[in-house]
């Protein structure tokens, strides 16, 4: 039975199919300005590449701030439960999740048995977002991914003036400027973002074993620095790339709803 | 919070570091400046403090006076209470209970540690607290929340009418750490009948409250005393008000800072007489010999910062003042309204100020109640900002009494009162003559604007407005 | 009807207003309900509650005050400037926080730039931020001094017999208000949070005799309705909300906002004045007393109390916690009924929102379905 996800986000669109509780397809692609025209694309990827069409698909659910636009779901599921509920099927010992996604940041407390006990979400300002790791990457001419590698080998992080991005981003032009080596720069960002995501994740209590989902979680320099601030071992989820969170979510929730149990 | 943040009571590594800081000059000067190098975050504030002489080294002294008693209060058999700047402690010292003042706590981990108070301003959203809240209040509770400092007895403000983001501060932090709270409540009137009356009960509500919370009845001689002493501060104050009204002020920079943190942290108690009369004894020599209080010797600019200052790390805010010439006017903080102010007899403002009386008790209580609604802010941040004795007519005439030649504003994001009208005030002092710079930053957060941004912008408007 | 109480509850200068400015009658805005209506009705004025809903732009606002300020004020001021609270022949502004407080002189000097837009009867209301003799005597002496004042500006007479009468009522709609209060928490519901917060919010803005008239027939009406079945049960607890929209994204079919404490709605009509003795004194205990607003220093104690019998009352599977940016005061109690209603085993959501134009509802959504989705997942476990 052919269960499907879709997570439609601010900066990427996922989509994921399964097949009796296992991922048989998954597609990551950068989302277009209409949420419908994203999700109609990556679901299509999947299904071409996965050889079936819609019909085959049981039951489909989307997530993510467009999921009510998608026109080939069943039900819409907010974010917040899909990305608990793929995490728990990334890492059943989890009891709290991070997720850093494009424009939002949120952690969640789940119980023994997967279900949601907490949450919290920030997302009134840039500075705790994959949007600041985006904005200081373009500033040092990085990839998002150089980002994480760069932080790793520096000596001696700078510690930001300002929590503000924009603020941040005249630091940065200003460290550039005195020669502060890349790395350094690197990792100071990696810091300041661990540091306003840590005060969120301390607002709902830390519970082993801590995940982080979404973009930024493959970002290790950020990873790292979180564990630092958090005090607590963040286990890596290396089932699954850990953007497909939520989409994953979702097809277990579609699953579900067809009937079909998922492990 | 860092693991190291938690493994000593904070307000003892505080009282550690005061302590060591007064030691500082008992060796020779090479030991003094080869020990600098290893307090990389404050040498420039002990040194900017010490800098001053006699008068530097006794407020380093009162400061580790301050925090021994907080730290050992629980020890000694004292009851402890969270208090705010704006509640003058004669009281509390009246009645053997030892004052913790939140705002000087965090303006003194601003000023020497490296992060500041960044933890425990960080810490306060984790439990709860709302992050638009105030900096000055939020960056010592959030020690207190946590557990790492002495024991509270109880929370007492006297905000509520004045500021409500102090008031609230207040009121969260008893609520969550289970403990006694009372607040003495500002009607939006000063002076008349109704508001004297309403501060007397409140006052005598208040010791009501004290009595119960410490078990003992006030002692009317100790109060005495103590009012004796703050009378004679008030007269040390006055001639420094009045010296500082010459051209050139011999009034040096900091002066104006220990003042008024000395009055906060020991008012009534001969540790603040004992900086005063220091500083008195400096400014009347530079009088007599007619020069300038800056450390240049030449006063380009006389400035007046109508709220409070900034506390950036290593006092830096006189330092830019002081190397640029730039002599220190004064600020809502440093003015007390006794009788005797230069400010009062000069406005004919003896209602709005407050006098001593001791003839008995109930007088006595009268005075204590009129001493505190007439603290800073608790005075003029009630009702609307143009009412009389309210905070524009403070600030005109006071920038006037002080020959300014421009008005700063600096205060916190999460000064609501003030945000709220600040353009407006504005816009009154620049239309009476007065050159008027609002300050974005955050008086005690520096990630909310970095220093140097700070600083930058500071001189911008010096030199668009052609005062430099 | 809910067509006229939602007209009554969207539209400023409404036609209640409009006829009774027609009739050459007056009428006095305020901001906080800690100002007693019972003292214009007595003066044969319409007491009329000045929001900011409807403002869609902030700049008049932005312009006097300053950043860092709640927008509830501010789109206040933003009506204002644009003329459109010059229907108001008086307006009264109390300290009910620091940035309310402050509307007192932007208003002012927004009036002085442009012609018209201050009332000409302007008038600070002081009011203690705590509940004890002398400060009721205070609140007394200044309510005197509120009427005084009314009477010279508009030239009437406000004696004790006319207060008396009008408590009586105020005092009778009251009790209507708790039936109605009494039907929002049934097992089964006749009407929507949204709902019922149109027909409280339009008791601000009209005669207090056709108020009670349309409420009477409402709730005989609602009365025999069937009521809504099988939704999440809801509290919204924090700060103003005067925007039936924002309950409506909140309930989104799913859920049904059952109870509230907030200033535009229970808080408002709870409690009776008394009706023997001085009346000015017994609308001070009443106004001064009743009001669950956390700008009453050190009273948590008791607000977590009346909060979890609401709970238990009507039966809450969740309490919602939002604040306005820059509202400390609810931003921060939120804080601590969440620790203290969780420890209960209550579920609670904090939200921070603006307050204006309802824009950022898709996040709003999100996260108000999530914490339903939570209240649900507990069900089917239990």
């Amino acid at each position: 039975m052919f269960a499907a996800g879709c997570d439609v986000g601010s900066l990427t669109s996922k989509a994921v199919i399964m097949k009796d509780g296992k991922i048989i397809e998954s597609v990551i692609i950068k989302s277009k300005a209409r949420p419908w025209e994203s999700a109609d694309e990556v679901m299509n990827i999947a299904l071409s590449r996965a050889g079936l069409t819609m019909k085959d698909i049981k039951s489909c659910v989307g997530t993510g701030y467009g999921r009510d636009k998608i026109s080939f779901i069943d039900e819409a599921v907010s974010e917040i439960a899909c990305h608990g509920k793929g995490a728990r099927w990334l890492v059943p010992s989890v009891r709290t999740v991070i997720d850093i996604g494009g424009q939002d940041c949120k952690a969640l407390r789940l119980d023994d048995k997967g279900n949601m006990m907490k949450f919290i979400t920030n997302d009134k300002c840039a500075s705790g977002t994959g949007r600041f790791l985006e904005v200081m990457a373009k500033v040092m001419h990085l990839n998002l991914d150089e980002l994480g590698e760069m932080s790793a080998r520096s000596k001696q992080p700078i510690t930001f003036a300002s929590a503000c991005t924009v603020w941040a981003q005249a630091d940065v032009i200003q460290h550039l400027n005195d020669k502060v080596p890349i790395e350094d720069i690197a990792a100071g960002v990696n810091n300041a973002m661990a540091s306003r995501m840590s005060t969120l994740a301390n607002n709902i209590g830390l519970e082993k074993d801590v995940c982080m989902t979404g973009g930024v979680a493959k970002n290790n320099g950020v990873v790292n620095a979180l564990e630092k601030h958090l005090g607590i071992r963040i286990k890596r989820i290396r089932r699954e790339d850990p953007q497909l969170a939520g989409a994953i979510g979702a097809a277990l929730f579609a699953a579900e709803k067809a009937g079909g149990g998922a492990k | 919070m860092r693991k190291e943040t938690r493994e000593y009571k904070f307000d003892w590594m505080l009282w550690t570091t005061f302590a060591a800081a007064a030691r500082l000059k008992s060796g020779t000067q090479k030991e003094y400046r080869a020990i600098l190098k290893y307090i990389p975050y404050f040498n420039r504030m002990v040194d900017a403090l010490l800098g001053t002489g006699e008068p530097g080294q006794k407020f380093i002294e009162i400061c580790a006076k301050y925090m021994e008693n907080l730290t050992f209060a629980k020890e000694k058999g004292k009851k402890t209470a969270i208090t705010t700047f704006c509640f003058s402690p004669a009281i509390f010292y009246a009645m053997d209970i030892v004052p913790i003042c939140l705002e000087v706590l965090s303006v003194m981990m601003t000023f020497v540690y490296k992060r500041g108070t960044a933890e425990f301003l960080d810490y306060c959203n984790e439990v709860g607290f709302t992050e638009t809240s105030c900096s000055s209040q939020r960056g010592t509770i959030g020690a207190y929340l946590a557990g790492i400092g002495s024991d509270v007895d109880m929370f007492v403000t006297d905000t509520p009418g004045v500021c409500d983001t102090n008031a609230n501060a207040f009121s969260f932090a008893a609520a969550y750490l289970n403990k006694p709270f009372f607040q003495l409540d500002m009607p939006p009137d000063l002076t008349g009948l109704r508001s004297n009356e309403y501060h007397r009960e409140d006052f005598k509500a208040l010791i009501r409250f004290l009595e119960e919370q410490t078990g003992k009845k006030l002692d009317s001689e100790r109060l005495k005393e103590n009012l004796r002493e703050l009378a004679r501060q008030d007269e040390i104050i006055a001639e420094l008000e009045d010296l500082a009204r010459l051209v050139p002020s011999p009034v040096p920079v900091p002066y104006n800072l220990m003042v008024y943190a000395s009055r906060f942290l020991f008012a009534g108690m001969p540790e603040c007489t004992g900086v005063l009369e220091s500083m008195l004894k400096v400014a009347r020599e530079n009088a007599a010999k007619n020069i300038s209080g800056l450390s240049g010797g030449v006063e380009k600019l006389r400035a007046f910062f109508c709220y409070i200052d900034h506390y950036a790390q290593n006092m830096q805010l006189w330092q830019m003042l002081d190397s640029n010439g730039i002599c220190y006017q004064g600020n809502i903080l440093s003015h007390f309204w006794s009788h005797n102010a230069p400010h009062v007899a000069h406005y004919h403002k003896e209602e709005a100020a407050y006098n001593i009386n001791m003839a008995n008790t109930d007088a006595l209580i009268d005075s204590l109640s009129m001493i505190n609604s007439r603290m800073p802010m608790i005075k003029s941040i009630r009702g609307p900002y143009d009412a009389p004795n309210m905070w524009l007519e403070d600030t005109l005439g006071l920038a006037k009494l002080y020959n300014a030649d421009f008005i700063v504003y600096n205060g916190t994001p999460g000064c609501r009162n003030t945000w709220g009208m600040v353009k407006l005030l504005a816009r009154d002092t620049e239309k009476a003559g007065y050159p008027t710079y609002i300050m974005y930053a955050d008086a005690f957060d520096a990630r909310v604007q970095s220093w140097e941004a700070t600083e930058e912008r500071f001189m911008e408007f010096l030199k668009v407005r052609r005062l430099v | 009807m809910m067509k006229e109480f939602l007209e009554a509850s969207t539209a400023l200068n409404n036609k209640h207003v409009t006829k009774w400015k027609k009739n050459g009658k007056k009428v006095v805005g305020y901001t906080c309900s800690y100002v007693p209506d019972e003292i214009f009705h007595a003066a044969g004025i319409l007491p009329f509650r000045i929001r900011g809903f409807g403002a869609t732009d902030i700049t008049i606002g932005d312009t006097y005050f300053g950043p860092f300020i709640c927008s509830l004020p501010k789109c206040m001021l933003q009506l204002a400037g644009e003329g459109k609270f010059n229907f108001l022949d008086g307006a009264i502004i109390t300290p009910g926080c620091d940035s309310m407080r402050r509307l007192d002189e932007c208003w002012r000097k927004a009036g002085s730039d442009v012609p018209g837009v201050l009332p000409p009867f302007f008038f600070h209301f002081g009011v203690p931020h705590k509940y004890s003799d002398y400060t009721i005597k205070w609140f007394t002496e200044e309510t005197r001094r509120l009427i005084a004042a009314v009477e010279e500006h508009f030239k009437v007479e406000i004696t004790d017999a006319d207060l008396k009468k009008s408590i009586k009522l105020y005092n009778y709609s009251r009790r209507v208000l708790d039936r109605f209060e009494a039907l929002r928490t049934l097992d089964a519901p006749p009407f929507s949070g949204e709902e019922a917060l149109a027909v409280i919010l339009a008791g601000t803005t009209m005669p207090r005799e056709e108020y009670n008239a349309l409420l009477e027939k409402f709730i005989a009406s609602a009365e025999k309705s069937s009521g809504i079945k099988d939704r999440v049960r809801l509290m919204l607890v924090g700060s103003a909300n005067d925007d039936v929209g924002m309950v409506r994204v909140m309930e989104g079919g799913k859920a049904l906002v059952v109870a509230d404490n907030l200033c535009f709605g229970s808080r408002f009509y709870t409690d009776q004045v008394g009706e023997n003795g001085d009346p000015v004194f017994e609308l001070s205990k009443r106004y001064l007393g009743h009001n669950d607003c956390p700008r009453m220093y050190g009273d948590y104690q008791r607000r977590l109390n009346i909060l979890e019998q609401k709970v238990e009352k009507a039966k809450i599977d969740g309490v919602i916690l939002q604040n306005i940016r820059f509202c400390d005061l609810h931003g921060a109690e939120n804080g601590l009924f969440e620790r203290d209603l969780e420890a209960k085993g209550i579920p609670c959501m904090r939200l921070e929102r603006e307050y204006g134009p309802l824009v950022e509802t898709g996040r709003m959504k999100m996260r108000v379905d999530a914490f339903i989705e939570r209240i649900q997942q507990r069900r089917t476990i239990a």
